[in-house]
């Protein structure tokens, strides 16, 4: 049986401008790529999210100036709510784009309370840096935070795992209290990029002790280091928690040749995540498990980091080259030449001087990491 | 971030005839390591739960004092303080230069707060602390007048807002300011940054931007 996916045009409406990273043309590309190997998806369209699905987890207030805000209003504390600032700039339905974007994510939660599929794909959402009240780092709505408090008032738990490069933090401080939602976000240590938290120390407050789980990497870190504390963590938590379902937030900004961020993931990789994460998914949440998108600015790399996750969740063979009419058309369009087989070429980047030493204090940072939470764990 | 910003009030205190039994008692079941001593009222001391410790140990010079011994017989004096109104690093001055653990401040004759090493601490992590989801960026500059000026005049160009700002000199010559900026994007603001001519030392320029055809 195959994944359902969702998506819709309307998706193409969520963007900041031409000049802005979190760009439509990912959607656009990806699409046509899947399309050029002959693997277009059949996608279903969810409806828009209602205000009253945003408002589940986002105040009113905010809700009111976005509002506002896409009609073209001004209002003198629009910034103070993450708004018209660089990284999220207003654009014309800037409301109505992002319930769109919300919409596909929620409505792969109901599909999964439905039971009609056990594994989802949403191609679009994502956005982890959204706050009750605050826009930020490109993420107006937090379509993830709301998919995950529609699933819990149904009263599932929920393990949410993100594996964009930044800290989920929107995701983090909305649940933070909650017990019945297990975070977990490996991503670039905070100290040297956005949002800036994400350490070891934010474990959660109240019932929610314990319950959120932050692996801050170093910058340079690599396949191997990656994936060792990927697995040293991630597992027990899961085998702990016992999700009804996972929410797995699949930003491909980790990648090497990423223009925003400093961990130098390989396709390999990803291909042994989204592997890793179906495994898991399995052993541990009777496989059911929602895929959204996320960051990811290197375009080239981007699509195919994508073309993986939708080709090994429908259980297609991964094509050793891409087609050469879709590197031609996007070659032309951007300008200049794409990577033209799926996997990166062998030998991509330089070899990294401190390799040993990010090695072990990766691993330091993981095993602290779970010191400090498996006391809650009981 | 003035003394009163951080310190704690109102200050737990214990009179001068209060057994060193009563007063380690107190530190314990209140989690505190200082106590200011009074007689009639007024501060003429500090005890530490060290000096209860050792007062009362075998290793005490002139032999172990009696738990029920008043804590004046053990407290410090005269008492080093702060006022509410100096800045939170005079406070970190006096207690580094006099290697102590806490400072009563005093308005004229009224103690109104005290601050503890851990206080300061806390300060540190507010001056340095991230409190809006923002980047890093560490630019090298020239240690003279209008380069800090020309930094900040590029980002509010683009309008990025600054949440935080620290600097510190690395020699003689230059100095480094660390801001924390309101983008996920600091990779093109370094670009730009360099393209002006500033040193910026992180984030690193990434030379991986597209692959050879």
């Amino acid at each position: 049986m195959s994944v359902p996916v969702f998506y819709s045009p309307h998706y193409l409406r969520y963007t900041f401008g031409p000049q802005h990273p979190f760009s439509p043309l990912r959607l656009e590309m990806l699409l046509d790529l899947l399309q050029a190997l002959g693997q277009a998806p059949l996608y279903l369209e969810p409806p828009q999210a209602t205000r009253e699905e945003v408002r589940s987890v986002h105040l009113e207030s905010f809700v009111r100036r976005v509002e506002t805000a896409s009609r073209g209003e001004n209002l003198p504390d629009l910034a103070a709510y993450g708004l018209g600032t660089g990284d999220t700039p207003i654009f014309p339905d800037m409301d109505g784009a992002t319930r769109w974007l919300v919409g596909g994510t929620l409505e792969a939660a109901r599909t999964i309370l439905r039971g009609t599929a056990s594994e989802v794909l949403q191609l679009g959402g994502g956005l982890h840096h959204a706050q009750a009240d605050l826009a930020s780092g490109f993420c107006v709505y937090n379509d993830l935070s709301i998919a995950i408090r529609h699933l819990s008032q149904q009263g599932l738990r929920v393990a949410y795992i993100d594996i964009d490069v930044h800290h989920g933090d929107g995701v983090q401080w909305i649940h933070y209290d909650e017990a019945e939602v297990l975070t977990f976000s490996i991503h670039e240590s905070g100290r040297y990029l956005f949002p800036g938290t994400g350490h070891l120390h934010e474990i959660g407050k109240a019932a929610g002790t314990g319950r959120k789980l932050n692996l801050p990497l170093e910058p340079f870190t690599e396949d191997a280091s990656y994936l060792e504390v990927f697995q040293m963590t991630l597992e027990p938590a899961l085998k702990w928690f016992r999700p009804d379902v996972l929410l797995v937030q699949c930003g491909a900004d980790a990648h090497y040749q990423d223009p925003l961020a400093e961990i130098l993931l390989t396709t390999q990789a990803y291909a042994q995540l989204f592997s890793l994460l179906r495994q898991y998914a399995r052993a541990f949440a009777a496989g059911k498990v929602i895929y959204t998108l996320g960051g990811g600015y290197h375009l080239d790399a981007t699509s195919r980091v994508w073309t993986m996750l939708y080709l090994s969740l429908q259980d297609q063979a991964l094509p050793d080259h891409l087609p050469q009419p879709w590197l031609e058309r996007w070659g032309t369009r951007l300008g200049h030449f794409l990577t033209h087989t799926l996997h990166d070429p062998p030998g991509s980047y330089s070899e990294i001087p401190r390799r040993l030493e990010i090695e072990r204090r990766n691993r330091q940072v993981a095993q602290r990491m779970l010191e400090t939470v498996q006391p809650y764990w009981h | 971030m003035l003394i009163k910003d951080v310190m704690h009030s109102p200050v737990l205190t214990v009179d001068e005839t209060v057994s060193l039994e009563a007063a380690y008692a107190i530190m314990l079941q209140r989690n505190i390591r200082h106590i200011p001593v009074t007689r009639e009222g007024q501060v003429v001391g500090m005890v530490t739960d060290r000096d209860i410790r050792l007062a009362t140990s075998a290793l005490a010079r002139g032999g172990a004092k009696g738990l029920e011994t008043p804590v004046r017989e053990v407290m410090s004096h005269p008492v080093v303080s702060g006022d509410p109104l100096d800045p939170v690093e005079e406070a970190a001055r006096v207690m580094r230069e006099r290697k102590i653990g806490a400072l009563p401040v005093m308005e004229g004759s009224q103690m109104v707060g005290i601050v503890t090493g851990i206080d300061l601490l806390e300060a540190l992590l507010r001056l340095t602390g991230v409190h809006r989801p923002s980047g890093r960026l560490e630019v090298r500059l020239l240690d003279r007048p209008g380069e800090l000026a020309g930094l900040t005049r590029l980002l509010a160009e683009r309008g990025i807002n600054i949440h935080s700002l620290l600097t510190y000199a690395t020699d003689s010559d230059t100095l480094n300011a660390v801001v924390r900026v309101g983008t996920l994007d600091t990779h093109r603001l370094a670009a730009e940054l360099r393209q002006s001519g500033f040193e910026v030392r992180w984030p690193p320029s990434k030379p991986l931007s597209h692959p050879e055809p």
